[in-house]
């Protein structure tokens, strides 16, 4: 027995480094790892709440805007949501406050992104090669002229 | 008689010269392999411990939202899609995607018997400007595109610290408190729906607004849609409209051939896309 001193010093090396190693993994594995799964759980609830939701769709604007709405709903541009020509509702209003102005373009360039007749468009899908289609001069808010953009009808 | 002992010591093995330390030895190795293999036992008893409490810890995000009554799919009509690229400005502006990249994107396909052509813009940001191409095209067609949330993750799997993951409702996201941006995911992502974001340095993509699902609200992509092109779900309804289309409809998925499972899944899909 007196001879088999050394194993037990080798064990005593082996359980200390199993001690520090525990000891450090305490230290760097955020506590939440592992509850549901080999992540950090705590992030799901993080990412719930990252940011507050900034779109907030077309029923939203309703309440102050109800004549450009009603008028928004009846036309063809009813599948728009408000959001899509101006911005999230975030920059305009938050907790019930306006906060910004909410922006208003008026360039024939937004009409473009989806009635300039391009490569990709399903054939029914309204467009219109832009060159022919405007008889003046192509810029600035020439589509209003003719459109109105919450009802486009001529 | 006498040289019998001798050829029996001769044939027997050899006595024991040293026969303490041997002992020893053998005893050090014993208890060597029981230590290390106790470790063993015990730091994965630890992980599957730390596994086994899944079913008992409280989901995450309280009572408003539970995650065991989602699992969330995603589809996307291509026929539908106008490129008009509001799902790609309200994506940017509803996450702060940094410039420069896209966490959802449009692709379009001119296609002809002579040849074909692909591109993308900015993603679609701006939309897409009529193109001159050298072949005469036949059909041309937009297809959005986005992370897929893949059932078996590719980018999940090579990640080495655990800041990829998969929720239980079906939402692949990224813990950017863990992630070291060594930029494994985004090589692994087969549908290249990730990138390093050059301010935080870690990787970064699409969540399918899970501050916005979790709330009772659909994606920002798929909330400003004109077309309906894209549609988002919950299969664990049965009349939720996109379980219906992928129960009844003839859907296809991307890259099918690399068993990712994606849970993306789109309707009129043509040969040429990848």
């Amino acid at each position: 027995m007196e001879h088999s001193r050394h194993v037990f010093r080798v064990a005593l090396v082996v359980m200390v480094a199993i001690g520090a190693i525990l000891i450090g993994r305490g230290f760097l594995v955020p506590r939440s790892y592992g509850l549901f799964g080999p992540y950090r759980a705590d992030n799901v609830a993080e990412q719930m709440k990252a940011r507050p939701p900034a779109h907030q769709g077309a029923a939203s604007c309703t309440p102050c805007h109800e004549p450009k709405a009603t008028a928004h709903a009846a036309g063809g541009h009813k599948t728009v949501s408000c959001e899509v020509c101006h911005a999230p509702l975030l920059r305009h209003v938050a907790e019930g406050k306006v906060t910004g102005k909410m922006p208003i373009e008026r360039a024939f360039a937004l009409c473009a992104r989806c009635h300039r007749r391009t490569q990709g468009r399903p054939e029914k899908f309204p467009q219109v090669v832009l060159e022919q289609h405007v008889t003046t001069k192509l810029e600035g808010a020439v589509c209003l002229e003719c459109h109105d953009a919450h009802s486009p009808k001529l | 008689m006498d040289h019998a002992p001798c050829t029996q010591a001769s044939t027997a093995p050899p006595p024991p010269r040293d026969a303490p330390a041997d002992a020893a030895r053998r005893e050090f190795l014993g208890t060597a392999f029981k230590v290390s293999g106790g470790a063993v036992v015990m730091l994965a008893g630890l992980e599957a411990g730390a596994i086994s409490e899944t079913h008992h810890a409280p989901p995450p995000g309280g009572d408003a939202y539970n995650w065991e009554e989602h699992r969330w799919a995603y589809v996307i009509d291509t026929s539908k899609c106008i490129g008009c690229g509001s799902c790609v400005r309200a994506c940017k502006q509803e996450n702060d995607v940094p410039d420069g990249f896209v966490r959802t994107w449009v692709e379009r396909y001119i296609v002809g018997p002579g040849g074909s052509y692909v591109d993308s813009p900015k993603g679609g940001l701006e939309g897409f400007p009529p193109v001159p191409t050298s072949f005469t095209p036949t059909k041309a067609f937009f297809v959005p595109k986005m992370c897929n949330h893949c059932k078996e993750t590719p980018c999940v799997q090579v990640c080495p610290v655990g800041a990829s993951y998969r929720t239980k409702d079906g939402v692949v996201m990224v813990d950017g408190s863990s992630c070291i941006g060594c930029g494994y995911c985004v090589q692994a992502c087969p549908y290249g729906s990730r990138f390093l974001n050059p301010a935080t340095h870690t990787a970064e993509k699409c969540t399918w607004c899970y501050h916005r699902i979790t709330k009772g609200l659909k994606p920002a992509c798929v909330e400003v849609c004109p077309t309906s092109t894209r549609a988002f779900g919950n299969m664990l309804r049965e009349d939720d409209p996109v379980r219906q289309t992928i129960d009844h409809e003839r859907v296809s998925i991307l890259q099918g051939h690399l068993l990712t499972q994606p849970q993306c899944f789109y309707l009129h899909l043509d040969m040429e896309v990848r």
